[in-house]
């Protein structure tokens, strides 16, 4: 294992044991009584402001907050790896539960303004394009997903700034750094997690789709930004390999047995 | 048949036959189109190009047919730099290279056997650039000697080119790792394990020293416009015919690191199959006749099987640089096992910030002064370190970390001090320098909307052996460690190079 690989393995086994646990609470209440609105918007088979009503009485907002809180962890969480090691590798031993905390407050304080953002955004969709909302969200975010500002967006969260090292000054830089990073990746993901709010069923596959795909987008180098033709398809090709790669000598060692 | 790379400066006289070979294939590269794969200019651009940069040079013209996408996208901007790929990319490159020029040496009617030499700058009386390279005549007296380049500025910009010794060092052979941490501490011998990284943000050890340095104190930049000499500059550094050779060279440290038995390439899966395992751009060199070759770091590992070999691999590790520590810090002996591997100490797991700048530090002028705030905590960790040295063998290693360094000159060399009394001449003082670092790929590592996202490049210099003289004067016992920075060149503003942080991490268990 080389020094790299140990230092990340050092945060990506409690940022993956946490993404777990949030996934297992997040199917668990998909089992229950009650779906949080922002998990499935369509109550019945066609949205109406009144099947909004009824939904959001349902699903108050500590509720709405909880569930959304739990997709962020579990979609998002594994996408913190590069920062929480740069955090981690700038700050004092003794301060490096505070900065991680830090981080991740200013980081998740970002998407948790964008949640009703985008729940906002969702149901403007299904009430202005009813039952075209869900190919309209589509093609936003196959637009979004070509364009330059996307590009941008995702080269931002490759950004590792210098960080304070002592007292407020570093508290403050790692807040800021927190906060940045989730402006980048509110702005790289929305359209995805805009059309997984969409989904009508099976929305928990949907998360998981978006969520590896955002994973797999990040481990892209950062390239310049420009108009493409269609939405980049090297995450595909990047799970490809990663898929040859871990478990081509497994099937091999296995079909040698 | 084996090839055998020479020492450049050893052929015998000026213009020996293989100088004179080379020449004139790389005249026949030059005189081919852009968008053939086998030219001068293509080969160029695979290292990297900036199409604006170029054109400003004069190396791209309105009449050049630039290849589509496809082909480019395989091919140009591939270099790999601040990367565990940067050893085995560039020898891939360098041997693609020389098979080119050799073809062309024999279709001129030159000897099959034609290798390309190397730049040993650290021999005595082999710093100054060899002189072929330097005239722009060939032996006749002819003036358009394809090896002269004019945008060569050398170390003070005043034409003279040649590699000041005292800025250069092998201190990274010493380096028992071929790779390290990214965070702060040693980035090892080979550089930190990365994707594909046309640009990382960490070098390397050989990569920092020497290959950064010469680079820059080559290339130099344009007294009048700024622009950079073409070796100071990855978009433009493969353009000089003396890029070759100062990677054959640095290719040939690769082979004498591996000298060492205890010194081994990486066994990880991740290194030997190359980034195209997982997904990434593959490492691919147009051949003859439109072959193609896509190879990984595991199919180069070997020069043997490569069918080349360097004439000398000297200097041979000084493996003592440990003992000479411990015993500096008091041990009458060196404790056994002391003198393994080399380095400043084995490697060690733990890397952890012992201080750091308050504030970014603007590199403007001659002479920058800037102190690092010391962790009282941390700090006496070190010391502790240091003062049990004589009983457990493992001083942490320290290191200076210059973080987020930005800026719009490649050319940039600093000289960096750590520990200097007040108003003390820094050349009287070499026991402080803490080393020497050159921006080669700052430009590119500060663009914003580029590839790094602006974030700069991170140097990192190994100053064990001055904490230890600073620790045994009892001058490491402060709140405050003063660090100057002395650029080679007095820097301008409009240079925009800054440091965002200045750090002091140490190493150890």
């Amino acid at each position: 294992m080389t020094p790299s690989e140990r230092e990340r393995l050092r945060i990506r086994v409690p940022l993956l044991g946490t993404s777990a646990a949030a996934w297992i609470m997040l199917i668990l209440w998909a089992e229950g009584p009650t779906v949080p609105v922002v998990c499935s918007p369509s109550i019945g088979s066609f949205p109406t402001l009144d099947a909004f009503g009824f939904a959001l009485a349902l699903n108050p907002p500590d509720a709405l907050l909880t569930a959304w809180a739990l997709m962020l962890a579990a979609m998002m969480g594994p996408t913190l790896l590069p920062p929480l090691r740069h955090v981690r590798g700038r700050t004092f031993s003794r301060r490096r539960l505070r900065a991680t905390l830090a981080f991740v407050g200013g980081y998740a304080t970002v998407w948790l303004v964008a949640g009703p953002a985008l729940a906002a955004m969702t149901l403007a969709l299904l009430l202005g394009a009813r039952d075209a909302a869900l190919p309209a969200g589509v093609a936003l975010a196959w637009a979004w997903q070509s364009s330059p500002a996307k590009r941008r967006c995702l080269n931002g969260c490759h950004a590792m700034p210098h960080l304070a090292a002592f007292g407020t000054a570093a508290d403050l830089d790692v807040l800021r750094f927190g906060l940045r990073q989730g402006g980048w990746c509110v702005g790289s993901c929305w359209a995805l997690m805009l059309v997984c709010l969409l989904v009508p069923g099976g929305h928990i596959a949907a998360m998981a789709v978006v969520a590896i795909w955002a994973f797999l987008e990040r481990l892209e180098r950062p390239a310049t930004p420009r108009w493409r033709p269609c939405p980049s398809v090297r995450p595909a090709l990047i799970a490809a390999a990663l898929a040859r790669s871990h478990l081509g000598p497994l099937l091999r060692a296995s079909s040698a047995k | 048949m084996t090839f055998v790379r020479r020492n450049v400066w050893q052929l015998g006289g000026d213009w020996s036959d293989p100088v004179l070979w080379y020449a004139r294939g790389v005249a026949a590269l030059k005189s081919r189109p852009l968008d053939d794969a086998t030219s001068w200019r293509f080969y160029g651009a695979i290292h990297g190009i900036d199409p604006g940069l170029w054109r400003r040079l004069g190396y791209l013209l309105p009449s050049d047919r630039i290849p589509g996408a496809p082909v480019t996208s395989r091919f140009w901007q591939q270099c790999q730099h601040g990367s565990w790929y940067f050893l085995p990319w560039h020898r891939g490159y360098v041997l693609s290279f020389e098979a080119l020029v050799r073809d062309a040496v024999m279709k001129a009617g030159g000897p099959e056997d034609w290798a390309l030499p190397y730049w040993n700058y650290f021999k005595p009386n082999e710093s100054a650039l060899p002189p072929a390279f330097a005239s722009p005549n060939w032996p006749d007296g002819q003036g358009d000697n394809p090896l002269f380049v004019a945008q060569r500025y050398g170390p003070y910009n005043d034409g003279n080119v040649h590699v000041p010794v005292a800025m250069i060092n092998l201190n990274a052979l010493g380096d028992p790792d071929f790779t390290g941490s990214g965070n702060g501490g040693s980035p090892g011998f080979g550089g930190i394990d990365t994707g594909f990284a046309h640009s990382g943000a960490v070098h390397g050890g050989v990569e920092a020293q020497p290959h950064d340095l010469v680079h820059g104190l080559v290339g130099g930049e344009d007294p009048a416009t700024q622009l950079p000499g073409l070796m100071s500059d990855p978009d433009t550094a493969g353009l000089d015919p003396i890029f070759w050779l100062h990677h054959c060279n640095i290719d040939r440290l690769w082979e004498v690191w591996r000298q060492d038995r205890t010194h081994a390439d990486p066994t990880d899966s991740r290194w030997i199959k190359g980034p195209a395992s997982i997904g990434q751009r593959a490492f691919s060199m147009p051949l003859l006749g439109g072959k193609v070759w896509d190879y990984v770091p595991g199919d180069v590992r070997d020069i043997a099987k490569l069918g080349y070999r360097y004439d000398d691999l000297s200097p041979t590790i000084a493996s003592t640089v440990l003992a000479q520590r411990v015993q500096r810090l008091g041990a009458d002996v060196a404790p056994a096992g002391a003198t393994q591997g080399g380095a400043s100490v084995a490697s060690d797991k733990d890397v952890e910030l012992v201080g750091a700048s308050t504030a970014p530090v603007p590199i403007v002028g001659s002479d920058i002064h800037t102190s690092v705030k010391l962790d009282a905590g941390v700090r006496s960790k070190v010391q502790s370190s240091l003062s049990a040295a004589p009983r457990v063998a493992k001083p942490d290693r320290v290191f200076l970390d210059l973080e987020n360094v930005r800026g719009l000159s490649d050319a940039t060399a600093l000289q960096v001090y750590v520990g200097l009394p007040d108003g003390a001449d820094p050349a009287a003082h070499p026991d402080r320098l803490a080393g020497s670092i050159a921006l080669f790929g700052v430009r590119k590592a500060s663009a914003t909307g580029g590839e790094h996202a602006g974030s700069g490049l991170t140097f990192v210099l190994d100053i064990s052996q001055v904490v230890d003289t600073l620790h045994l004067g009892h001058d490491l016992d402060v709140d405050q460690l003063g660090v100057r920075i002395v650029p080679v060149r007095p820097v301008p503003e409009n240079a925009g190079i800054s440091i965002g942080r200045i750090s002091i991490v140490r190493q150890g268990g």
